[in-house]
């Protein structure tokens, strides 16, 4: 591994840690298309402020971005009040405005500044090592690696800080302000807290795939666990595989790097979607045809018990009508022949003693 | 023995012309009600009376066009910890990844104010109001397996965590089974006996009598409110639901007499 590529990875690692952090509180608050707002309206604020300082690297570029991300919400929420419009078409008309906006500032007066719109809207963090952070001679490594640590810090600070009253103003909105949590306070905390990680993931991965790395982490992390901070830790531990292994992949097929990083976000969705244990397509299939067969098994342990007068049911138990095919009766009974619940004599269906139990329980609606 | 901020004569709640309206639609009107403290209140009225607009409106959720609201005498911007409120079950989204425990433990979060973290205390607290709503053994159960009477426990146990003297439940009673609507009752009730003051939104009038001694019957403007025996009548319910209730408390009076 090269120099290049360890600082690639770096910058990678860091982006995907800070954007999960704050997507598993949108992904609960359901506001994960709020990303794709906010990640677009940031070009606004960065133009402006650029046009401001007259500085690509100067930190009021973040500021401004940051604050046209949370204009963005607040006018998302303004137009979305007024009840004239549905709340995703709020997001829908608000967010295209804004960054039309910036693109017609930016084709205008700053054809010449290094903003273009490929790299707006995809990144290239491969570029990123390049810019490095001198202090006085020395080289400290890649700057975007400082500017996105500092996010991430911030990031940190704000979850640790703010943990249970984000956490009770996510779950019950009127409860947190019923006691003295101002939700819409904490709201817009999160939404600049948004904002700035857009900012900072945006020069690497721009402003598409930052909502792979802000919402598919927690949505894998949601479905393997019960617990907020679980998920949240998860939610890292996703987004940092899907860096290093997006980058490998980006690697050995030679394709952009932010794409294929989000792509490995997608294909860890896709797998924990049908795996996950209990919540995963798979295994919500094996519970139904559990239950399926569950009370299969009991309704034919039933009609067995209340027939029981000491003669046998002498026909099978399909031309009954109790169960939609032979095999699939026979399938039963064969199971409860295995665990030894019934006994199958002379072509006719008998309750063991175990079955017997089995039947009365059910009956009892245990 | 009156609690911190407790004003010995003032009514537990006073609203005193409480309108609010939703964009151009009147939802509350001209309310002017009184709770007096140690009492047991239900709050009826049809769909769309206010009924869960009252129960915001008193604690300042909603911004309302006009109205004074006071607390043992006191605003409740001074008074908010003597209030403890139990929003609508249906309000949440229970398939979020939390722990019972941890959802009880949200009723000590007002006590602790910002960025302090709940500790051992809080944790003991949680569990002794699990107890009291008989659900100690689900205290480590993900939120999204409880039943619906569950889930009410779970939301009446955050309140009693609380400690507050003023208890504001929406619909405590929607879609739960008889066990738990009994057992919540109790609790109530036991609440009252030691001089809190309850406040319900109630649907089902057949309970009524049993349940509270004192109404306030809504409809977008105040009906009617006082003692059950007083004002909870047929010519009150008629001018609250018009035709749409078959309710007539004096028939169960009678038959109950009978």
């Amino acid at each position: 591994m090269s120099p290049h590529q360890f600082d690639i990875q770096l910058v990678a690692i860091i982006v995907a840690a800070s954007c999960s952090i704050p997507g598993a509180f949108l992904v609960l608050r359901r506001m994960s298309m709020m990303t794709d707002a906010i990640s677009h309206s940031i070009l606004l604020g960065i133009i402006l402020a650029f046009f401001l300082v007259k500085d690509l690297s100067s930190p009021i570029l973040i500021i401004g971005a940051a604050a046209s991300g949370v204009l963005a919400i607040s006018l998302i929420e303004a137009v979305n009040r007024s009840r004239l419009v549905k709340k995703d078409a709020s997001i829908g008309i608000v967010f295209p405005f804004l960054f039309s906006v910036a693109v017609i500032l930016l084709s205008k007066y700053a054809r010449n500044v290094h903003i273009d719109t490929h790299s707006v809207l995809l990144g290239e963090i491969a570029f990123a090592p390049f810019d490095r952070f001198i202090l006085s001679g020395m080289d400290m490594g890649p700057k975007s690696a400082y500017v996105m640590g500092s996010i991430l810090l911030l990031n940190l600070f704000f979850i640790s800080f703010f943990y249970k009253e984000l956490k009770v103003s996510t779950f019950d909105e009127s409860f947190a302000s019923s006691i003295g949590f101002r939700p819409r306070l904490i709201h817009y905390l999160l939404m600049a807290v948004v904002s700035f990680t857009c900012v900072g993931a945006f020069d690497a991965v721009g402003s598409i795939l930052v909502i792979a790395l802000i919402v598919i982490p927690p949505c894998c992390a949601y479905l393997l666990t019960d617990s907020l901070s679980r998920m949240i830790f998860l939610s890292v531990v996703f987004g940092i595989s899907a860096a290093i292994s997006g980058f490998w992949v980006a690697n050995w097929l030679d394709v952009n790097i932010a794409g294929s990083m989000a792509f490995v976000c997608g294909v860890f969705f896709l797998v924990v979607f049908l795996l996950a244990p209990e919540r995963g397509l798979f295994g919500i299939m094996r519970e139904k045809r559990r239950q399926r067969m569950d009370f299969a098994e009991a309704s034919l342990l039933v009609s067995l018990y209340n027939q029981e007068k000491g003669e046998a049911v002498k026909n099978h138990p399909d031309s009954r009508g109790m169960f939609q095919s032979t095999d699939f009766a026979s399938k039963v009974v064969g199971f409860l022949k295995g665990k030894g619940e019934i006994a199958v004599t002379g072509g006719g269906l008998f309750l063991t003693e175990k079955g017997r139990e089995r039947a009365r329980m059910t009956l009892e609606g245990r | 023995m009156s609690g911190r901020g407790e004003n010995p004569v003032a009514p537990a709640i006073r609203v005193t012309d409480l309108t609010v309206a939703y964009g151009d639609k009147t939802v509350l009107w001209d309310i002017d009600l009184e709770i007096p403290k140690g009492s047991m209140v239900a709050v009826v009225g049809p769909n769309g009376a206010g009924k869960t607009t009252l129960i915001k409106s008193i604690q300042g959720l909603l911004p309302r066009v006009a109205g004074v609201i006071s607390i043992h005498g006191k605003s409740y911007e001074k008074q908010r910890k003597e209030v403890s409120y139990v929003p609508q079950r249906g309000s949440v989204d229970w398939d979020f990844p939390t722990s019972v425990v941890d959802t009880v433990k949200m009723g000590s979060y007002g006590d602790l104010g910002w960025i302090r973290r709940p500790g051992r205390k809080e944790h003991e607290k949680a569990l002794g109001a699990l107890e009291k709503v008989d659900m100690l053994e689900f205290a480590q159960r993900q939120i999204s397996q409880l039943s619906g009477g569950q889930q009410q426990r779970v939301f009446l146990a955050r309140a009693l965590v609380q400690s507050a003297s003023v208890y504001l439940l929406d619909e405590p009673f929607q879609g739960v089974d008889a066990t738990t609507e009994k057992a919540i009752v109790t609790i109530l009730k036991e609440l009252v006996g030691g001089g809190k003051t309850v406040l319900a939104v109630h649907h089902d009038l057949n309970t009524v009598s049993e349940y509270y001694e004192r109404i306030a019957i809504l409809n977008v403007g105040l009906v009617a409110s006082g003692r059950v025996e007083d004002v909870f009548n047929s010519e009150n319910l008629m001018k609250a639901y018009g035709g749409k209730t078959s309710f007539f408390p004096e028939r169960k009076a009678a038959k109950r007499a009978v």
